[in-house]
């Protein structure tokens, strides 16, 4: 379909608004990448931290910088270049939207950063209470989540703006794409933001004395697992729009990519109670419920490894491939814009398989609280997502910048992602498989009194220091890569690769650009799922907890 | 004349559908995968608890 809107190229002030994002971005890469890599030999047993800095402290530092920053920027980057791409440059208003929100995002990182660096504020980055962090801590990260919603705000008014102008039309795909997870983002920080606001902030300043931590980790789950969608839908985007395109192949079915989208919105937040399976204070029949809606949710995962396959399999028999799998060998295996999300494509099958195994209700005791956990995030987060936002970074860093993915960093990209694999391949296989013999998350390097049971698990520490200094190897060839796109590559023309669908007459069905519908029944889930326990547990609640602070 | 090349078209466009044997063969891999893992957590959890 011809889009008028969309640009050859993403306008200069955009493009600068949205490289603002990635430089936070990738800062944080380095920072939280050199937190990983210590805790990882920490846990080996055969290194410790020096100047008396604590486990759990760098712990924290790895999980906020990078799942809360890193993720965020970036995302928030990508989105508003593609949506400027598809529907054209933003106005000044709508730039300036998404700058406030940017320097807003900022603020609050430094806040928080600084408060984690004081070591005031060691509560990892799930900072479950009764756990309680300097109330600096907290304000930063409410800043982080406001300038989050300025920042989408932008894309909505985009958005908005192109629906007056093309009535009757579906939106760019890219745009709606960026508009579907920027609502999600939404709907689903108004759980943590509540938590931070209304029960964290007030309890560490001391206007009350105690919190409610079933309310408080359910608000916070009510988030967390929309959280993991945020991430994942950004890569949902490359795969179905960018990688076609790449390839030379087209997009196997513009609506498809829509109503996936549309279930992920409805189906991704009323599901938190599966991060809570083993918590007391929830009748088990909701949590039942909630285990039957995380099923529905696998659904439009299924559709979009049908729909990719779907896509390499038209365009090798386009070049004619025969035989079964004759289509896989017509792909460009030298393009480091396609390989690298590849990996991460092929990554999410055994993380998306460990994901249903999590969520199985009562089967979730084999795996509550082990390193099996951190396994499966590292796959989906730190593998499928990263390496497609890396692969993502190859063409629209250049693009930005006005330059161009030389052949050598197309083939240090590659190695980047092989070097990525192979690193994770040992970390995260070795935490699936000690995590199965029973050790735990997030504790540092034990040997619990000399059990038998603990000493076991020290080898598999070993793997994990391994697979984690390779993977470090990957993140400093990562930053160079995007120092050299950003500021030393050739100057050129780097294209903004857009897929078209295959059905070029296929027009999306305009129920799909129906938000009252989708939010409503986002909403009435949400009510559904939530209302009665979260009565239950505010009249059935125990005495509430006053703050510790055990570092 | 005219009615020949109208069937001409129509041979063309029977040749342009391409197969997805392969897709189909991919999402029963997948689906065969998720079934596997999913047994074999099943069962040690049936060992343990």
């Amino acid at each position: 379909m011809f889009n008028p809107s969309a640009k050859l190229k993403v306008d200069p002030r955009d493009a600068k608004l949205a490289m603002a994002h990635f430089f936070v971005a990738f800062t944080a890469l380095a920072i939280g990448g050199l937190a990983g890599l210590l805790q990882t030999l920490v846990r080996s047993g055969k290194f410790e931290l020096p100047a008396g800095i604590g486990y759990y402290q760098i712990l924290t530092v790895h999980g906020v910088v990078l799942g809360l920053v890193l993720t965020t920027f970036f995302i928030m980057g990508f989105q508003l270049a593609a949506t400027s791409k598809t529907s054209g440059t933003f106005t000044n208003k709508q730039r300036i939207t998404g700058w406030i929100g940017f320097w807003l995002m900022t603020a609050g990182t430094v806040l928080a950063a600084v408060m984690i660096l004081l070591n005031e504020a060691t509560v990892l980055y799930t900072f479950y209470a009764p756990l309680q962090a300097h109330a600096l801590y907290y304000i930063g990260l409410t800043l982080v989540i406001v300038g989050s919603w300025i920042d989408g705000a932008a894309i909505i008014m985009k958005y908005a703006e192109w629906r007056r102008k093309n009535p009757g039309q579906p939106s760019p795909l890219l745009t709606f794409m960026s508009l579907v997870n920027t609502m999600m983002w939404i709907v689903a920080t108004i759980g943590v933001a509540s938590t931070v606001l209304f029960q964290l902030l007030p309890w560490s300043l001391g206007f009350v004395e105690t919190v409610n931590i079933g309310v408080s980790r359910t608000l916070f789950w009510y988030f967390g697992h929309p959280l993991v969608y945020f991430w994942l839908l950004p890569a949902y985007m490359a795969w179905y729009v960018v990688i076609p395109k790449v390839i030379g192949g087209k997009i196997f079915s513009d609506s498809l990519a829509r109503l996936s989208f549309i279930l992920f919105l409805l189906f991704s937040i009323p599901v938190g109670f599966h991060h809570q399976l083993m918590e007391p204070g929830i009748d088990p029949a909701w949590k039942f419920l909630q285990v039957i809606l995380t099923f529905l949710v696998v659904i439009p995962s299924l559709m979009t490894a049908f729909s990719l396959f779907a896509t390499f399999e038209n365009f090798g028999r386009s070049k004619g491939a025969t035989g079964l799998f004759g289509w896989v060998k017509k792909l460009p295996w030298g393009d480091a814009r396609f390989v690298v999300p590849f990996i991460g494509m092929v990554a999410f099958i055994p993380a998306g398989a460990g994901g249903i195994v999590n969520a199985s209700h009562q089967m979730n005791q084999v795996v509550h609280n082990t390193i099996w956990v951190t396994g499966h995030f590292h796959l989906t987060v730190a593998t499928s997502v990263v390496l497609t936002f890396f692969g993502v970074s190859y063409w629209l860093i250049p693009h930005l910048t006005g330059r161009t993915l030389t052949k050598a960093m197309n083939k240090l990209g590659i190695i980047q992602a092989v070097i990525w694999s192979i690193g994770m391949t040992f970390m995260s296989g070795a935490m699936h498989a000690v995590g199965l013999l029973g050790a735990p998350r997030r504790s540092s390097y034990s040997e619990y009194g000399g059990a038998p049971q603990a000493a076991e698990w020290i080898p598999y520490q070993v793997a994990q220091a391994i697979g984690g200094s390779i993977l470090f190897i990957g993140i400093i060839l990562m930053i160079y890569i995007f120092i050299n796109l950003a500021f030393f590559a050739p100057k050129g023309e780097q294209e903004f690769p857009v897929g078209e669908a295959a059905d070029e007459a296929e027009k999306a069905p305009m129920v799909f650009e129906n938000w009252k519908l989708w939010l409503g029944i986002t909403v009435v889930l949400i009510l559904f799922a939530y209302t009665i326990p979260f009565i239950d547990l505010i009249q059935n609640a125990p005495p509430g907890a006053k703050g510790y602070k055990l570092w | 004349m005219a009615k020949t090349e109208l069937s001409r078209k129509t041979k063309t466009e029977i040749k342009a559908s391409s197969s997805l044997k392969g897709t189909l063969a991919s999402v029963f891999l997948l689906g065969f995968f998720l079934i596997i893992t999913w047994v074999g957590v099943y069962l040690l959890f049936i060992s343990r608890f």
